[in-house]
């Protein structure tokens, strides 16, 4: 992966050096990291890209969130403009981008329900702020399962396949691998790297912001 | 006493037996107790994730409304293929300050392209007959999922400028009516001009000392008797006068 760092047109800058440090292992694509250093260096360019590689991880806990296309599609707009606005804040070598992205969406969720209960309670409708916990508790788990659905989706093949023959489908790493014609050891090494590459995002995305 | 495998401990965390050599060393060490509590934590959590989970892209014209709402210059494109120009009503409407629609002019050209939004500007008639002149037209083009369409012209006359917009096939509405707008190429001023006669052409005067050239934009929306003055961001018809 330390080859990435000399790719032809891009200059070592002390951003992406950071950047592919520290979150190189989750960071498998190099336009990942590109993205990341050119957001941080105010490139508009870079905004259209982080919304292409991410505005469906935002999106879909907005969606998940909210259960309302027409407030999670606000939400998404907002978080962008956010990020955008706010990206002196954004420090690519404390977490990459898309984890910058989920704690901003964090907050914004967190707005949009405070606001919710805030008109239920001008009617009576709710005792608020015990309503807003529980809210809150299950923002973090729609997290959790909606970032681990987009890390899962970044694994490449055979590990997105082994992965989900392991996860639910309950097959064992031995008939995973005779299933797939894959060598034991191969199986069991694509287990370990995929789960540490699961947890480590579960974990930058939560701790991060 | 060397610590379990991780690779073995990964194995456990997902349901397989723990193998007997590592059964003792796991009953009393308490870093890869920890250590297999943390990935069976993200096991479970990655089992729970049901379909519901899997990530959904946002409505195409979400990117138009950032790039609107941050001026972002127009080549930088997330190129989301064929946008639905405008959002539902309710949401549009939830974000007062940022008509939504707008943000398309002002985002892409290519989404203007792209929405068919034909323009011609006719030869100025040399007719001295008469002292009213044909000097714009434009084809109206659908929008979201109207299927109307229609056509706006500019005429000079002896009492100014007008604008004459005739739109073919609108659904009618119960609680509310259609209003014609013209707005800047950038979208960011509008002008409204008043309700469309769906029976019939309609014709306005422009207000004097509006100059044709700064509000190219048509527009025709879909208006309720709510007092907000503002565009609904609910279009039925669009379309631009060329430059």
């Amino acid at each position: 992966m330390v080859t990435v760092l000399l790719h032809n047109d891009f200059t070592l800058s002390p951003v992406w050096e950071a950047c592919s440090r520290v979150w190189e292992p989750l960071l498998e694509h190099e336009s990942q990291v590109d993205i990341s250093a050119r957001f941080a260096a105010g490139d508009e360019n870079a905004l259209a890209d982080a919304y292409r590689e991410w505005s469906p991880l935002v999106h879909t806990v907005a969606l998940r969130s909210t259960g309302n296309h027409g407030d999670a599609a606000e939400i998404t707009q907002a978080v962008f403009v956010s990020a955008w606005r706010g990206r002196s804040g954004f420090e690519p070598d404390r977490a990459p981008l898309p984890a910058w992205l989920v704690g901003i969406t964090r907050k914004r969720i967190a707005d949009h329900w405070e606001l919710k209960t805030k008109e239920l309670k001008k009617m009576d409708r709710v005792a608020g702020d015990e309503s807003l916990r529980e809210k809150g508790l299950q923002l973090d788990e729609v997290i959790d399962r909606v970032v681990l659905s987009d890390e899962m989706a970044r694994l490449g093949e055979p590990q997105q396949q082994i992965m989900r023959l392991a996860f639910f489908e309950d097959l064992t790493h031995v008939q995973i691998a005779s299933r797939l014609g894959l060598p034991l050891g191969t199986v069991k090494s694509h287990i370990r790297r995929s789960l540490e590459r699961l947890r480590m995002r579960l974990e930058v995305d939560n701790v991060a912001y | 006493m060397s610590h379990i495998e991780e690779a073995e401990l990964a194995l456990v965390s997902l349901g397989e037996v723990v193998r007997p050599q590592d059964a003792e060393h796991l009953s009393q060490c308490r870093d890869c107790q920890e250590s297999l509590a943390r990935l069976s934590e993200l096991v479970e959590i990655s089992r729970s994730s049901t379909v519901g989970d899997q990530l959904v892209s946002p409505p195409d014209d979400v990117w138009s409304a950032v790039a609107f709402e941050l001026n972002l210059s127009t080549s930088s494109s997330a190129d989301h293929g064929n946008s639905q120009v405008v959002r539902s009503l309710a949401t549009a409407r939830s974000r007062k300050r940022i008509p939504v629609w707008l943000g398309v002019a002002a985002a892409s050209v290519g989404i203007v392209a792209g929405a068919a939004l034909t323009a011609a500007i006719i030869e100025v008639q040399g007719s001295q007959e008469s002292s009213t002149q044909v000097v714009a037209r434009t084809e109206l083009a659908p929008v979201a999922n109207s299927t109307s369409r229609g056509t706006a012209v500019v005429e000079t006359t002896e009492q100014g400028p007008m604008l004459h917009v005739t739109v073919r096939d609108l659904p009618p509405i119960v609680d509310g009516y259609y209003e014609v707008w013209m707005a800047t190429a950038d979208a960011k001023t509008m002008v409204a001009l008043g309700t469309l006669n769906t029976q019939s052409d309609s014709s306005f005067s422009l207000p004097a000392g509006m100059q044709m050239s700064k509000f190219p934009l048509v527009d025709v929306s879909v208006e309720h008797f709510d007092g907000i003055a503002g565009h609904s961001a609910q279009s039925v018809v669009r379309g631009q006068f060329s430059a």
